[in-house]
């Protein structure tokens, strides 16, 4: 159906009456209907009838202050893949455009999508949907990535609103001025901020050397941050292809993209203490493992030096010790040889006799008269035989 | 040739390297040849940081910014 082109619409003439058949007046109206902005309307929900086989869902939409009434419909599978739990009562807004239902002459709201109103039933719906991701694993730990140390290029997601962009580059200035940054704005509020913040994501993680990206966004109403816990933004964050940390409202505020993040921040500055390594600390670090290199180096050095004079020692006393062991062995040769001398049995108390022609080992070899030689262990007897005795 | 390391993978290996050296399991060459390497890596990753250079883009006005001054 198209309503968008002005329709033609002929008439007939009754003398000088111009005369609109039904269906051309319905198409007519249609048509200008259809020329009509798509808008939002608030209202609380009556009627509501919605079955398997039908095309469409049907409500009525009724003011909250004077009850007027108007007819909203709704394709079946838009209603449904809403998946929200409306009910008569609710209040809602519904966002849509005008339209004529031809045949009836009906004129009625042709809704795109509806929105429950109140915290009740936004909050059901995140908690829907954050169980059903949590099951799927995209909030799971060993998902979360390490943050660089040093990025590249940090890409900054924002709204256009100054605070948050401002205090992230202000923190990232005072840690570490020589950091790039490349900022993308998007619309971050309203019914087309999810899409919006997904495509702007994408967009920024497709940009040379990022190696990180930061979505800030100030504190705002519980409305506000609806889009943070939007099924399109968590699942762009989970898929982003380097770390994010998500800086979204405040320290109490826990939207959905929070846990899809790898990091998460209270605020744009805590975000930029986790991605800005501080310059002085860095340099700091690297002279101490550069002192440390030098040290233990030192060290093992040191010990080689000294284990090598310990070597050269060895080495110089060899020889000696070599000599020594040698004289040992002489001196225990010459006691051996001391001990086989005749001297050792003169110092026990024998004598040596000889007599002209030798040592004297019978007593005949000496007759009476025969002078003899007395040799004892200190000095020597000379004597002559009296007597001998065979 | 390798290409050349990251800060974070030249600072990684840095750190293994003064953390072998600490062991004193390096023996005498090995501890000679690691001080180079860790030298190197340090004055890589100072030059790093030396190099550095802040700037601020914006996403998608960067055309404007890069034209001359009309």
């Amino acid at each position: 159906m198209s309503y968008s082109r002005a329709v033609k619409v002929e008439a007939t003439l009754h003398g000088d009456r111009k005369v609109y058949s039904v269906s051309a007046f319905n198409r007519g109206i249609g048509s200008w209907l259809a020329r009509l902005p798509t808008i939002w309307v608030e209202g609380e929900v009556t009627e509501l009838r919605r079955q398997d086989g039908w095309q469409s869902v049907f409500l009525t939409l009724k003011d909250l202050e004077d009850g007027s009434c108007l007819p909203v419909s709704m394709p079946r599978t838009t209603f449904d893949a809403l998946r929200l739990d409306v009910a008569d009562g609710d209040r809602i807004h519904v966002y849509g455009r005008p339209e004529l239902y031809e045949a009836r002459g009906v004129f009625q709201l042709r809704a795109l999508s509806l929105e429950p109103l109140g915290l009740g039933a936004a909050l059901a719906r995140i908690e829907r949907l954050k169980k059903a991701l949590a099951e799927e694993g995209l909030f799971a730990a060993e998902r979360k990535r390490a943050l660089p140390l040093l990025p590249r290029r940090i890409g900054l997601l924002t709204g256009n609103e100054a605070a948050a962009k401002r205090d992230f580059l202000i923190a990232v200035a005072a840690r570490f001025p020589a950091v790039r940054v490349l900022v993308a704005e998007t619309l971050v509020q309203g019914v087309r901020a999810p899409g919006a913040i997904a495509a702007a994501l994408e967009e920024l993680c497709r940009e040379p050397e990022i190696d990180v990206v930061v979505l800030a966004r100030g504190g705002g109403s519980f409305e506000d941050l609806l889009p943070f816990s939007d099924e399109r933004v968590v699942r762009a964050v989970a898929a982003c292809p380097v770390p994010v940390v998500s800086a979204v409202g405040h320290e109490q505020d826990t939207p959905l993209c929070d846990l899809a993040a790898d990091a998460r921040a209270s605020t744009p500055t805590a975000a930029a203490r986790l991605v800005v390594p501080d310059e002085r600390q860095l340099r700091a670090d690297l002279d101490r493992l550069r002192a440390a290199l030098g040290r233990d180096t030192r060290r093992i050095l040191e010990r080689g030096r000294q284990s090598l004079a310990t070597d050269a020692q060895r080495l110089t006393r060899a020889p000696a010790l070599l000599l020594e062991r040698k004289r040992a062995r002489v001196d225990a040769l010459a006691g051996r040889l001391r001990a086989l001398s005749p001297r050792a049995t003169l110092e026990r108390g024998y004598a040596i006799v000889r007599t002209e022609s030798g040592i004297v080992r019978s007593a005949g070899a000496a007759a009476p008269g025969t002078r003899i030689d007395v040799e004892l262990a200190e000095g020597a007897l000379a004597a002559r035989v009296e007597e001998t005795r065979e | 040739m390798s290409p050349e390391p990251s800060f974070e993978e030249a600072r990684a290996e840095l750190e293994r390297i003064v953390g072998e050296l600490e062991s004193g399991r390096a023996d005498l060459e090995d501890a000679v040849r690691l001080w180079e390497r860790g030298e190197e890596l340090y004055r890589l990753c100072v030059a790093k940081l030396d190099a550095a250079e802040g700037k601020i883009e914006e996403l998608g006005r960067r055309a404007e910014a890069v034209r001359p001054d009309a």
